[in-house]
């Protein structure tokens, strides 16, 4: 298993973040759905070991982050897009995403190639020399995957990946997540259960820090036969899932 | 965006002759065509820190502007208060305290953009911050060692604070390097601080005379040219590397 969480909490003052998640996820790609302030970007920045847990116990990659040397083990696996990706508006495309597979210590010699594949992965080759100043939101967004990528992580955490992406765009990278998703554990948290629908072979809902509804896309569908909130049958199955949660 | 396992529908890869696998091809070109090449300072620096990512780190850290004008403010703020002031003891012990909390506050969460990126890298964001701070003395000192020349308050302000500063927030980045870990390293810098401080009080009866007196000048130079004797000695070519 790449990801072990056992009774984790987090709590910031009295607001229960994350309460009481158990997970155990191994490769493919994962969907982590739920509302504004459901726990979703606390539970993501607690897995890239940004965030110490309150309570409970983490493996990743079989290692434990508390750990020193561990946790430096698994940040050079590690690849994170947050939600806000914050950026360096002097660095070029190529600059930024260098600088962040030396943070990651990744062989010098092999950071100009990574860094290339990476840049050709999200489509933005013809930008590779211009300043992130002069990039639109989307091409950010790309960026950002590129960053989180480059090092070829076996544990990928992405924060709302596809904000800001085009439709088309969103295609190709629920495509790039699925081929990730083949060798690597991917996960995503989304508003958007269109992207989980399409890329992610099993899907989490949380709700109040918790997670109140797990297994495949098409089981969360099948919880919204008979409920009429919601345009789409995976819309339906959300809906009814937090609705019965709240009650 | 192009995903590798799956049949490469882009132009580039289409009907390619003999075989040859042309997106690889372009990718490595790429790497060859957008490759940064390092300047001699980032190599050597590479080599003294035993990490590529600190030395980017360290170049690149007068770059990020924001974070750069606030931490020079706070360290020519707190340098005039200490070399120009009174010179009380407290002053002087809590200064460079009060100089690390502006240069952590500068870089820190609330005013580098990536700073929750670069809390998931592998490389240490404290001792990335340690970096940070002897890039922020160091170039200021280098400024000051200029400006000393037109004016005797610039030359007191980086003799007695920037030059000092910059030696003991490089001793505290190199024993974190060393002891690869960044509480260690500012541990060792305070200590070696305090000792600087208390030495001077027993040997002349005034806290502050380490940074006031002419005297201690040579001393430092003496230090700063060991330091870089040391230093290009540790980067020179490794036997069978070349």
């Amino acid at each position: 298993m790449n990801v072990t969480l056992t009774d984790v909490h987090r709590s910031f003052g009295k607001n229960k973040a994350v309460d009481g998640v158990s997970l155990e996820l191994g490769p493919g790609v994962f969907g982590l759905l739920g509302p504004n302030g459901a726990g979703k970007t606390s539970l993501l920045r607690v897995l890239a070991t940004v965030l110490p847990p309150s309570s409970g116990e983490i493996a990743l990659l079989g290692r434990d982050p508390r750990m020193s040397a561990a946790r430096r083990d698994i940040r050079r696996r590690l690849g994170y897009l947050p939600q806000n990706l914050g950026y360096y508006p002097s660095f070029t495309v190529v600059e930024f995403i260098e600088y962040f597979a030396l943070l990651k210590e990744m062989p010098t010699s092999a950071v100009p190639k990574a860094v290339a594949a990476a840049v050709e992965r999200v489509d933005l080759g013809p930008k590779a020399k211009a300043k992130l100043r002069t990039l639109s939101g989307g091409m950010l967004r790309r960026v950002g995957i590129a960053q989180a990528i480059v090092n070829n992580p076996d544990l990928l955490l992405l924060d709302e990946p596809t904000a800001g992406l085009d439709p088309e765009q969103r295609v190709q990278f629920r495509s790039l997540m699925r081929s990730l998703g083949e060798n690597a554990t991917v996960i995503a948290s989304t508003h958007l259960v269109e992207d989980v629908g399409a890329a992610c072979s099993e899907v989490a809902l949380m709700s109040a820090g918790k997670i109140v509804f797990r297994g495949t896309p098409g089981e969360l569908t099948a919880r919204g036969e008979g409920h009429s909130v919601g345009d789409a049958p995976l819309e339906r199955g959300y809906s009814a899932v937090l609705t019965e949660a709240r009650s | 965006m192009i995903c590798p396992n799956e049949p490469d529908r882009s132009p580039l890869a289409d009907n390619s002759p003999g075989g040859v696998d042309l997106g690889r091809v372009w990718t490595g070109v790429a790497a060859e065509v957008w490759r940064r090449r390092l300047g001699w300072f980032e190599r050597a620096a590479g080599r003294l820190l035993r990490s590529p990512g600190l030395a980017r780190a360290l170049v690149t850290t007068p770059s990020l502007l924001l974070p750069w004008l606030i931490s020079t403010v706070v360290v020519f703020g707190v340098g005039a208060l200490v070399s120009l002031g009174p010179g009380q003891p407290i002053v002087w012990l809590v200064a460079p305290a009060v100089t690390a909390v502006g240069i952590a506050f500068a870089y820190g969460p609330g005013i580098d953009p990536a700073w929750e990126l670069s809390a998931s890298c592998a490389v240490s964001d404290r001792i990335v911050l340690l970096t940070r701070a002897v890039s922020v003395f160091a170039l200021n000192a280098v400024l000051g060692l200029l400006a000393s020349a037109a004016s005797g308050a610039v030359a007191a302000l980086t003799f007695g604070w920037l030059l000092p500063m910059t030696a003991v927030s490089a001793l505290a980045l190199a024993v974190a390097v060393a002891a690869r870990s960044a509480i260690v390293g500012a541990g060792a810098g305070v200590t070696a601080w305090v000792i600087t401080l208390l030495a001077s009080e027993t040997v002349s009866g005034r806290l502050t005379v380490s940074v006031t007196s002419s005297s201690a000048y040579l001393p430092y130079l003496a230090i700063a040219v060991c330091c870089a004797v040391i230093a290009v000695y540790a980067m020179r070519p490794q036997r069978g590397l070349q």
